[in-house]
């Protein structure tokens, strides 16, 4: 059977929770690997989040925002940008590829966007084959 | 501490969600989850019956927590929320998972779409096991409202609140009101004079003792929530420091540049002329050519930068009619002239419409349509001895020739387009714009002229583009929203805030450098972060900084979120 990825997308309540319930609307069609974790702000993406999906098994972690200067709470998406870069060499350090996390901006307008990311976030994902953090972690559990 | 007694209700949306998601298998399925007492599918969960069941299983059950698996949380939590309450439990004891925006109407493959729907519901169970119970709150109104824009529809919104008994602050860029409404001639249908709408309106306004108008004013910064805004104003030279208790904004349109479009010559040829130029003349009662002679041959072309996806994809709504008032106005002004509407589609839609459409194809007028998917007709000077100024070539579709229209004068109906300025303006008092940059409703049918943001509106042009009459509708009807919330004096606002867990708490003050509202303070005697719940917007950003866990975001705490992902991932997916 072929990998299918799971990848956990937290979206921000604003822009890209929207503009993910705009594809849907619009009928968009895109892969279901996608399992979407609403909070209200990028910003309040804590690192532990991410960590926190590799470890329960995620293949693949989706951050989006409000494109920059967008951020209904002024500047969280750019918090979350940092905090992005700061996890990305963490993950490097982890023997993690980084390439499993990817942050984008996507408005309430972007269904369509959004739809596009999925489909090419499944893909990369796909192609990086399925992640180990979970299998190996058990041997402490 | 109490059992946990989870109900967990997965909708049908009729077949919207049914068609592609196995909700019975997913109903089975959450029904053998810890503490799930309860697992139901049904066809409309929002339907009355729908919600009574949740009530009534809240009561039989004493289901203490509960699960909608069905839409966007962003149309039907509240709603759900309310049924809660009326079963007498704490609203915030809910949880919604989206298997119809983000599953069913974007995948079609049955089993993955069933395999991911359980995965949310699952991660939604698992949240709600540690939801808390929060206490309202509720915060006084001030009655005063801010109206930013002084066209007809912030006239209309701003004499409605007004002969109310309410302050209102009326905020108009420009030096005058009126809008662009003050530079058309004619309305359509009725060909009555626009002045005759506007004048009294102004007038009324400018002598409202409850009506303050600040002219040449924009709003930078707008502080607060609903309720309980704050702004300051630079108005002619002076500070004003306003507060009101809503907004509506009403900033309406910008039209669209012709000279985008190569082929029309907009400013190289001197009598190719925008609609509102036609208007100015119409105004002044002195059609003439740019050399100042009467134009013989009179072509209007329609949609210019509407319906056309290299400009903008939607239409106008209001060129059709314009230009049809025009040929009405231009026949009695020039009986003598050839009046040519060079048209991709007639739309007549609205009361009186079709019947004025009908009544100005009787008045020696010749109806043209071009191919608006096709090449777009090209104006370009006549030669000398011509005997007209210009040559309008395209493909003529209903005859299916390709002609060349003679004209003296060109009209382009331009198109509306959102104000310049709608992206400012948004970032000022915190809503958002859709992809055209209009303003996007909280819900487009049953909710038009609210936002996203508590206490702001949206009405008119701003909105997208429309005419006089449902701009007004519009600026009404954001004005009754106001008006009720005026009358019962108070409003709920979310009490999903930021709290300081104080025995935990290291005093770093991260969390003061993150907040964006300034709403976090240092208790030096404690040696503890203390937040001002009025002043947090509950965005969580100091929650992810925190190192000791001590600052939670309410309602989107760690755990929460964290027991979410475990959900997503739980073992009992593998299953299906």
């Amino acid at each position: 059977m072929e990998f299918e990825p799971k990848i956990v997308s937290f979206l921000c309540n604003w822009c890209s929770y929207t503009g993910a319930d705009l594809a849907g609307t619009s009928r968009m069609k895109y892969a279901s690997n996608i399992r979407v974790v609403r909070v209200m702000c990028s910003g309040r993406v804590d690192p532990t989040f991410v960590l926190k999906s590799f470890r329960e098994g995620a293949d693949g972690v989706l951050i989006c925002g409000c494109h920059p200067g967008d951020c209904h709470y002024h500047e969280g998406n750019y918090k979350c940008l940092r905090r992005y870069h700061f996890l990305k060499k963490y993950m490097a350090q982890m023997g993690l590829n980084p390439d499993r996390l990817k942050l984008a901006w996507i408005s309430a307008s972007e269904g369509k966007e959004f739809a596009q990311l999925a489909d090419e976030m499944a893909e990369t994902i796909k192609s990086l084959g399925p992640c180990k953090v979970k299998e190996e972690m058990e041997i402490f559990d | 501490m109490e059992e946990k007694r989870i109900g967990v209700y997965v909708c049908w949306c009729g077949t919207n969600i049914a068609k592609m998601v196995d909700v019975e298998a997913v109903a089975a399925k959450i029904a053998k989850l810890p503490n799930v007492v309860i697992a139901k599918d049904y066809k409309y969960m929002c339907s009355d019956p729908g919600q009574e069941m949740i009530v009534k299983d809240i009561k039989e059950h004493k289901l203490n927590r509960v699960v909608v698996s069905a839409c966007s949380p962003r149309i039907h939590e509240l709603t759900f929320r309310k049924a809660l309450e009326n079963a007498g439990l704490n609203q915030y004891m809910f949880e919604m998972a989206n298997i119809r925006e983000q599953v069913s109407w974007v995948h079609d493959n049955r089993e993955e779409a069933t395999i991911k729907a359980l995965d949310l519901v699952k991660g939604a169970v698992n949240r709600v096991n540690f939801h808390e119970a929060l206490d309202k709150r509720s915060v006084d109104i001030n009655p005063a409202t801010m109206v930013i824009g002084g066209g007809v529809t912030g006239l209309s919104a701003a004499l409605e609140l007004a002969d109310a008994g309410n302050k209102v602050y009326l905020v108009e860029k420009t030096g005058n009101l009126g809008g662009h409404v003050a530079n058309i001639d004619l309305t359509f249908p009725g060909l009555n004079s626009a002045a005759e709408v506007l004048e009294p309106l102004i007038y009324k306004v400018n002598n409202h003792p409850e009506v303050e108008v600040y002219l040449n004013t924009t709003i930078d910064e707008v502080f607060g929530y609903v309720g309980n805004f704050e702004s300051t104003i630079k108005s002619g030279g002076k500070e004003y420091e306003l507060k009101f208790g809503n907004i509506i904004v009403a900033t309406g349109l910008t039209p669209f540049d012709p000279g985008k479009i190569s082929s029309y010559n907009y400013e190289k040829l001197p009598d190719v002329i925008t609609s509102l130029e036609l208007e100015k003349m119409l105004k002044e009662g002195n059609v003439v050519k740019k050399d100042g002679s009467e134009p013989k041959k009179i072509a209007i072309i329609h949609c210019v930068g509407s319906r056309n996806a290299d400009y903008h994809e939607y239409c106008s709504r209001v060129c059709c009619l314009s230009a049809l008032k025009f040929s009405n106005q231009l026949r009695s002004a020039l009986p003598e002239t050839n009046l040519f509407q060079i048209y991709a589609d007639m739309r007549a839609f609205g009361k009186g419409c079709e019947e004025f459409y009908a009544s100005t194809s009787k008045k020696d007028v010749m109806f043209l349509m071009y191919d608006q998917q096709g090449d777009l007709p090209r104006i370009s000077k006549a030669e000398e001895d011509a005997g007209y100024e210009m040559g309008i070539e395209f493909y003529e579709k209903l005859s299916g020739e390709d002609i060349i229209v003679p004209a003296d004068m060109v009209v382009l109906m331009v198109a509306m387009e959102a104000h310049e300025e709608a992206k400012e303006v948004a970032h000022a008092v915190g809503i958002s714009l859709c992809g055209n940059e209009f303003y996007i409703e909280r819900h487009p049918k049953l909710d038009p002229v609210a936002t996203t943001t508590d206490g702001v509106y949206i009405a008119g042009t701003c909105q997208g583009p429309k005419d006089i009459p449902d701009s007004v509708s519009q600026a009404k009807a954001a004005a009754a929203r106001i008006l009720a919330s005026i009358a019962r004096g108070t409003v709920e606002v979310e009490v999903t805030t930021a709290v300081v867990n104080e025995d935990v708490c290291c005093g770093c003050q991260t969390c003061i450098k993150v907040c964006p509202y300034t709403a976090i303070s240092f208790d030096e005697e404690k040696n503890v972060s203390v937040v001002n719940e009025i002043l947090c917007k509950g965005c969580g950003t100091c929650g992810s900084a925190c190192p000791t866990g001590a600052i939670r975001a309410r309602h989107f705490t760690d755990e929460q979120i964290l027991s979410q992902i475990e959900g997503l991932f739980s073992k009992e997916m593998q299953e299906v």
